[in-house]
């Protein structure tokens, strides 16, 4: 009895202190890419034309003063009396 | 029997007492001391039952001192006298106030043959417009009209002939203004028409005219009647608002680069006087006479500032309601040199203070309407500025969509021709020789072609390819 409550502690204790260990990840440094061996398959042609479709340019206009009445010179006109 | 008897003289003492007021009022009057006796007809009687003799007195009185110093008095004591002047004085108020239904009350029982009833007609017009009664509107411009010629007609001199001739162009531009406002150009352009152009509100026209033209489409008329604005004759007559439509109009014709001379020009030349002007002015802003002073004597540090102030100046004193004013001034103190030079010292000691008051109130008043004036015309220049500082943006927008679409316009600067020049048959034609003559006046008309049609930069498009 006396030596499974040994084991058990030892058990205890071991696991414990392995939480403790830093765990550390390593990743690949590099990685090396061999462009020439690359293979694209399909047809080789020649630049075609490369051109902007005209579209309508979005245009914000301000909103100018226009007069569209005359109502404070009719104030000031009787103003102007006395 | 005793109680009876000191009731018979408690009423004979107070009648006396009475009448000597009285007679003092009337011996006033009789040597032509009006302000005065006004004063005292109104000490006599504010506390008694008005008769009609006593609101004939009070209508005679008014018809030599004008109704300017009656504006400050309280509405309770002007409701005592019943007749068509304090009627015109209460009226004006109530309009003034808002309160409509008040105003036409009041306006409504001034005389038909009364002097104000033309400016009660005009005031009433207005009252109607606000509550939107177009046809009681339209009658009351009418009454206006026909009665404020009828007084011309019989006036004895010609500051009232002048003040009769200037309610009815009143009446008649604002019934033109209307028209503007509904779209009714053309009715609105005739009755503009009828102002002739030796009136005093002509000038202003000018630049009510080239909105009305403006909005018709026709810009090269806008412009014409701009133009007037640059002949020497009417060189104190500067709107910042003119210089605006200007700009626009020849932004809509595509002219850029005569808009942009416009919107430069206020920038460099007027904006820093205004600026400068204002800085001027507003130290001034709470003197009690610093603004009258200057109507007299322009101050020198305004000068060297431009013209403007002066200018501004010059066109208030051509206000009917200056001249009223200055002309009750002018009165007082003759009155008061006439009270110094012939009557005793108890008598001056009496009048000569309330008249020196009556002249200080006046003097307020006018300096108060003139720093009004001035510094609403220096309000409208930060609006203005606005205004153009936006259409610049505009400028340079379109600018840049011409070069987007690789387009340029079909003349840099388009020029005038007589083809493009549109005009009625009643219209007159003179060529423009450099010189301003004043039977053209008012009649100019630029004979621009629209440069908004555009063309393909075809130069650009070989180059590039």
């Amino acid at each position: 009895m006396r030596s499974m409550i040994y084991i058990l502690c030892f058990y205890v204790m071991s696991e414990a202190y392995g939480q403790d260990q830093k765990v550390i990840y390593q990743y690949k440094k590099y990685e090396k890419f061999d462009l020439g061996n690359l293979e694209v398959k399909g047809q080789l042609i020649a630049p075609g034309d490369i051109s902007v479709r005209e579209r309508e340019r979005r245009r914000f206009e301000l909103d100018l003063f226009s007069r569209d009445n005359f109502d404070p010179f009719l104030t000031k006109d009787l103003e102007s009396l006395r | 029997m005793n109680i009876v008897i000191l009731m018979c003289f408690v009423f004979v003492s107070h009648f006396t007492i009475a009448n000597e007021k009285k007679a003092f009022s009337i011996a006033l009057e009789d040597k032509k001391y009006y302000f005065s006796a006004l004063n005292e007809f109104f000490i006599e009687t504010y506390n008694k039952e008005i008769l009609n003799d006593d609101l004939k007195k009070l209508e005679s009185l008014l018809y030599y001192t004008g109704i300017e110093l009656l504006e400050d008095y309280d509405n309770h004591l002007l409701l005592k006298y019943p007749t068509s002047s304090t009627r015109f004085i209460l009226g004006r108020k109530a309009f003034q106030e808002k309160k409509f239904k008040s105003a036409l009350d009041h306006l409504s029982k001034i005389h038909p043959d009364h002097r104000y009833f033309p400016e009660g007609k005009l005031i009433e017009a207005q009252v109607l417009q606000a509550q939107n009664k177009i046809k009681e509107r339209d009658e009351s411009y009418l009454a206006c009209q026909s009665s404020a010629e009828k007084n011309e007609s019989s006036a004895q001199n010609d500051k009232i002939k002048r003040y009769y001739r200037m309610v009815f162009e009143i009446c008649l531009i604002n019934k033109a203004r209307h028209h503007f406002k509904k779209e009714e150009y053309k009715e609105a352009l005739s009755a503009y028409d009828r102002i002739p152009k030796k009136s005093y509100k002509w000038p202003y026209l000018l630049l009510e005219k080239a909105w009305v033209y403006y909005q018709m489409g026709d810009y090269n008329r806008t412009l014409g009647l701009l133009t007037t604005y640059k002949s020497p004759l009417l060189d104190t007559y500067f709107f910042p608002e003119a210089e605006y439509l200007a700009a626009l109009t020849y932004f809509k014709l595509c002219l850029y680069e005569d808009s942009l001379i416009i919107v430069n020009q206020f920038y460099q030349f007027y904006r820093p006087r205004f600026q400068a002007l204002d800085l001027i002015l507003k130290k001034n802003r709470s003197s009690q006479n610093y603004f009258y002073n200057i109507m007299f004597r322009a101050d020198e540090e305004l000068i060297k500032e431009g013209e403007f102030v002066t200018q501004i100046l010059t066109r208030m004193k051509k206000q009917t309601r200056f001249s009223l004013d200055f002309n009750a001034i002018f009165k007082i103190e003759q009155e008061i040199k006439r009270i110094e030079q012939n009557e005793n010292k108890i008598i001056k000691e009496k009048l000569v203070p309330h008249l020196e008051e009556v002249r200080s109130n006046l003097l307020t008043k006018i300096n108060y309407n003139a720093k009004t004036d001035i510094f609403q015309f220096l309000d409208t220049i930060p609006f203005i500025s606005q205004e153009l500082y936006k259409l610049n943006l505009e400028i340079i927008s379109k600018k840049k969509d011409l070069v987007y679409f690789n387009k340029r316009l079909i003349a840099d600067r388009s020029r005038g021709d007589y083809s493009n020049v549109t005009r009625s048959r009643f219209e007159y034609f003179w060529k423009f020789d450099g010189s301003f003559w004043a039977d053209e006046l008012g009649d100019y008309s630029m004979g621009l072609k629209s440069n908004c049609q555009t063309i393909r930069n075809e130069k650009v498009e070989e180059e590039s390819l």
